[in-house]
Order: structure tokens, then C-alpha cells, then sequence
């Protein structure tokens, strides 16, 4: 085959399994604006007819889910920022420890990862109460102090390491400490990281749904995700509604990988992440 | 403690690097660490979270081995890892060698296949929920459009838990994002050599691409055990909870309703230690099966 007619065949390829993949999410979009109260279709709907943008109004009128949104925005707005904080730092604390430690501490962070989240929820349940922190939002906020998962820690240690050791030992030398280097020289070559953790811490917290329904029971303290649980138990059979709540929780996080993706997913960005500098 | 020893962690590089870490080892110590090793304690206790927990030996793995539902949940648990896990490595893979020449149209495909991947757990089942309606759902409606069968999902065990199998498969981003890094780290060199030999296209596949980039794989595939084990949750709790027929009835959904509806905590306790078990052991025969020796020589 030539290289040409090989790459028509990989667009094509490419364009079929994008299609499959992003089928599902508009499939959800179309079933939002949905009359309600119309019988069930019997053939499928590939574009939004006589679409009902009300249907969005109606679900903040059936669920507080304005106060719900309000609780996620407190909780990400606490939360992510001191994740990014407490994961650069201890990604560099590690990369520059000296040698036996270095490697200890970075099993620790990679059996961290090997714990199945279930194991944690019994303890954790018992913890908050005595913390007095169940059924606060305090109680979604907690686990930022551990960087919120061993991964984000490991994506910026991974990126300090591979920049050159005289980089570091320069201000070192110069009398420059710890936090100068980390805050002028360590983080703004750590963009893509940055970009990649934000991402995935904004998603930790954002997404979170097991956390909410262990830990939270008065429902001033609900995020999105039990609001839409909720929904589902005031009707599970007003499909509109459901996916027009599913799709007001799925929206901000969407806007926010569009946005910073090309930061971390373009060519560049995947080249840079092997550099050696 | 030595006097000067805060000033030191305070004022000196390496003391301050220390520093650095400590919020991350005590929270995880605390958060994670402790609670996983305290559960393998709680599980040879009779624990209902309000009077303190008596000693109770092998008494809650005794009822386990005994519970019909809770060999049926490890069951359902392995049946799905086996069938998602190596599906999603695939598609992973598959999805990193189609998407990873440069240019805007492919980077625009990488992000779109990523998509999934971010959608809250929560909003991502009750998708599904719907998509996966046997009646009316579009899948269903697709596949009578086409002329294909049309599976009863969520009502007939089978193909319920082939559709949480099917779900799996759309979230594989992250897995795609790091074959992706993987490929890249195969010098060109290579590939020039074998052209310049005439090596077919599957025979540089077969002898170049998979043995570089078999440690990635190997990563992915014991952190993908684990995860998906986990996964089921949410998935399981919003769909079907449990249903139809326990068919669903995996081993994380198991442990929340013994823990917090049952307030059972040494029965659970004693389900997680089992499942650790389990994982404990797969991990160990993937690394056998693979060989690590072998990575070394590749890597």
C-alpha cells in the first residue's frame, strides 16, 4: 500500500473508533432536550427534534441542585489547589532525597497506589467520626493533604528526575533553598505536568461519587453527583431529566479538559514529557 | 529530639526536602496506610461500630466461606476482571498505535478518545442506564436498525454484565495516554533499520514495538487489576444494584452493603482480605507468566 492511501485508511479508522467513542456522550446530550412526558421513541434519535432547553430549569426546580453545585465548587476550590501544592512538593521532596530514601519512599507511593480504594472506606468512615468530620464537606477535602492519590505525586516526581541534577545543585550551591528552587526552578519547567495533575486532581474531586454517599447525610452538604443520584430516585424513568442532570455534572469537568489538554496531549507536549533536556 | 533538629529541617536543603514530603507520608500513612492494615485486623473481630470490637479468630471467614452470595460476588469480580482487563489493555493499545502520528486532526483524536475517560463516575452509569435500556435505548435501537440481535441488557444476567464489560472499554484514556508516552520512548533508529530491511509492518510490531514496550504494558496491566476491581462500584450501585439475579452483586457493592447497611464490619473486613488475597495472588502469576528477567533484557 502506499504511504498515502495508508494514511486515508488510518483517517478513516481514526474517524469510525472517534465516532464510537464520543457516541455515547451525545447520545446523552440529544436525550436531555427531550419533551417530557413523550412516550418512549422507536427509533433512534441522532439529532435533537423539537429540543426543550427547559427541560435544564426543571431539574434545579425538582433538587436543590444549585446548593449541590455550590458544595462541589467549595469542595474543588479547596481541594485542588492544596492537592497540586502538597503533590509538586512531595514530588520534588522525592526527587531530590538522597538515594536509599529516594527509592523507599517512591515503593511506598507505588504500593499506595496497589491499595484498593474499598479498603480504605471502613477505617476512614470511623476516622471521620472521631475527627468529627462526617458528613462534612471537610470529609472530601481530607484526602488533598495526601496529595489525593500517590499517581499525582509520581506524574511530577517522574518530571523533576529526568531534568538534569546540575540544574538543582547550581542554586543549591548558590545558597538558594529548598522552596526558591522548587517555586522558580522546578515548576515552570513542570507545565505539562501541572496542566496533566490539575486535570486529574479536578476530576478526583469533582467526579468524586463513593466519598458523598459514605460520608455525607445531611443533605445541605450534598455535591452534584448525589443530587443526580437523587433525581434518579424521584423518577427513574424521566430519561430527560436524568441526562440533563448528568449532563450539568459532566459539563464543567468537560470544559476544562477541552481547555487544558493541548497542554499535556498535543505532540509537544507528549515529546516533552520524554525529554531528557 | 536533638535541639537544632527543626532549625535544621527549617534552614538546611535537604531538611527542608524532607519537609516537602512529610505532608504527603503522614496523610497517606493516616488516610491510606493505617485504614488498609487496621481492616486486616478488624476482619478476625465481630465489629459493629458502636460497641468496641471483640475478638472473634476465624469466625468471619468461616461465614464467608459459607455465604452462597459472597463466593458468587468474588465470582462475578474475577469474571468481569478477566473479560475487561485484557479487552481494555487492547483497546488501549490499539487506541496508541492508531492515534500517535503528530498533527492537529490526530492530537483533536487523542482528546476526543480521552473524553470518556473524565465524565463523572456518577453521570457516566446513569448514561448507560439509559443508553443500555433494552427497550428503548439507543444501543438496542441501533442494533434493530442494523438488523442485529438485541441483547436484554440490565434485565438478563448475562448480558448485563457483558454491558458493565462493554462500559469498561470506553474509559481506557489513561492507559492510552501512557502507551502513547511508551512508543515514544522507541528510538526512530529502530524503525528506519527494519524498513531499510524490509520488515513488513506486523513483523516490526511483533519484534520492535511489543517487546519495548512490554514493561509499560506489564505496569498497566497489574494498576488496571486493581482498578477495575474497584470500578464496579459505582457502576453496580447506580445501574443495577446488584441485579438482576446478583449477576452483578461484585465484591465492592458486597462490602458496602455488609459495612453500612448491615453495619457488619468484620464481615467485611474479612471480604476485603479475601480480595486482597486474590489480587495478591494474580499480580504475583501475571509477573510469573510475563517474567521479569525477560523485561530486563527488553528494557
Amino acid at each position: 500500500m502506499p504511504p498515502s492511501a495508508r494514511r486515508g485508511v488510518r483517517i478513516a479508522a481514526t474517524l469510525l473508533v472517534i465516532g464510537v467513542f464520543l457516541l455515547p456522550l451525545w447520545w446523552m446530550f440529544v436525550a436531555s432536550l427531550r419533551p417530557v412526558g413523550l412516550p418512549p421513541p422507536r427509533t433512534i434519535a441522532w439529532w435533537p427534534v423539537d429540543a426543550r432547553w427547559e427541560n435544564y430549569a426543571e431539574i434545579f426546580r425538582q433538587v436543590p441542585l444549585g446548593r449541590y453545585a455550590l458544595n462541589s465548587v467549595l469542595v474543588v476550590v479547596v481541594a485542588v489547589p492544596l492537592t497540586l501544592l502538597t503533590a509538586s512538593l512531595a514530588g520534588f521532596g522525592i526527587s531530590q532525597l538522597r538515594s536509599p530514601w529516594r527509592n523507599r519512599l517512591l515503593i511506598f507511593a507505588i504500593a499506595l497506589m496497589m491499595v484498593p480504594s474499598p479498603a480504605v472506606w471502613l477505617f476512614r468512615y470511623q476516622l471521620l467520626r472521631w475527627l468529627g468530620m462526617l458528613t462534612s464537606l471537610w470529609s472530601l477535602v481530607l484526602p488533598a493533604i495526601a496529595a489525593g492519590s500517590p499517581l499525582l505525586v509520581l506524574l511530577f516526581y517522574w518530571t523533576f528526575q529526568r531534568n538534569p541534577p546540575e540544574l538543582y545543585e547550581a542554586a543549591r550551591v548558590e545558597g538558594a533553598d529548598a522552596w526558591t528552587t522548587w517555586l522558580k526552578i522546578a515548576m515552570p519547567i513542570a507545565r505539562p505536568t501541572t496542566a496533566a495533575v490539575l486535570v486529574l486532581a479536578f476530576a478526583l474531586y469533582w467526579n468524586d461519587f463513593t466519598n458523598p454517599v459514605l460520608y455525607l447525610y445531611r443533605p445541605s452538604t450534598y455535591t452534584l453527583p448525589v443530587g443526580l443520584q437523587i433525581l434518579k430516585q424521584l423518577d427513574a424513568t424521566n430519561w430527560s431529566l436524568l441526562m440533563a442532570g448528568a449532563v450539568v455534572v459532566t459539563l464543567p469537568m468537560v470544559v476544562l479538559f477541552l481547555v487544558l489538554q493541548p497542554l499535556f496531549l498535543s505532540d509537544n507536549a507528549l515529546s516533552e514529557l520524554l525529554d531528557k533536556t | 529530639m536533638r535541639p537544632g533538629f527543626l532549625r535544621r529541617a527549617l534552614t538546611t536543603y535537604d531538611g527542608q526536602v524532607w519537609l516537602f514530603t512529610l505532608p504527603f507520608l503522614l496523610g497517606s500513612l493516616l488516610l491510606v496506610a493505617l485504614p488498609a492494615l487496621v481492616t486486616v485486623g478488624i476482619a478476625f473481630t465481630q465489629y459493629n461500630a458502636i460497641e468496641p470490637p471483640r475478638w472473634a479468630g476465624l469466625e468471619n471467614f468461616r461465614r464467608l466461606l459459607e455465604s452462597p452470595l459472597a463466593r458468587l460476588s468474588l465470582r462475578n469480580s474475577l469474571q468481569f476482571v478477566f473479560l475487561a482487563v485484557p479487552l481494555r489493555l487492547l483497546g488501549a493499545l490499539g487506541m496508541a498505535l492508531l492515534l500517535q502520528p503528530g498533527g492537529r486532526f490526530f492530537a483533536g483524536s487523542r482528546a476526543a478518545a480521552y473524553l470518556p475517560t473524565i465524565i463523572p463516575e456518577g453521570a457516566y452509569a446513569l448514561l448507560w442506564l439509559w443508553i443500555l435500556n433494552p427497550l428503548f435505548g439507543p444501543v438496542n435501537l441501533t442494533l434493530g436498525w442494523i438488523g442485529l440481535p438485541q441483547p436484554q441488557w440490565l434485565v438478563e444476567p448475562w448480558p448485563t454484565q457483558a454491558g458493565f464489560v462493554l462500559m469498561a472499554l470506553f474509559t481506557i484514556g489513561e492507559g492510552m495516554v501512557v502507551l502513547l508516552v511508551g512508543l515514544r520512548t522507541i528510538p526512530r533508529a529502530y524503525y528506519e533499520a527494519a524498513r531499510v530491511d524490509g520488515a513488513g509492518a506486523l513483523y516490526t510490531f511483533a519484534h520492535i514495538t511489543l517487546p519495548l514496550i512490554m514493561p509499560w504494558l506489564l505496569l498497566l496491566t497489574l494498576r488496571d487489576l486493581v482498578v477495575s476491581l474497584q470500578n464496579t462500584f459505582i457502576a453496580s450501585f447506580v445501574i443495577t444494584y446488584g441485579g438482576p439475579y446478583y449477576a452483578t452483586t461484585y465484591i465492592p457493592l458486597l462490602l458496602y452493603e455488609l459495612a453500612f447497611d448491615f453495619f457488619d464490619f468484620g464481615l467485611a473486613a474479612a471480604l476485603l482480605v479475601v480480595s486482597y488475597i486474590v489480587t495478591g495472588m494474580l499480580v504475583v502469576g501475571i509477573i510469573n507468566l510475563v517474567g521479569l528477567d525477560r523485561q530486563g533484557d527488553a528494557a
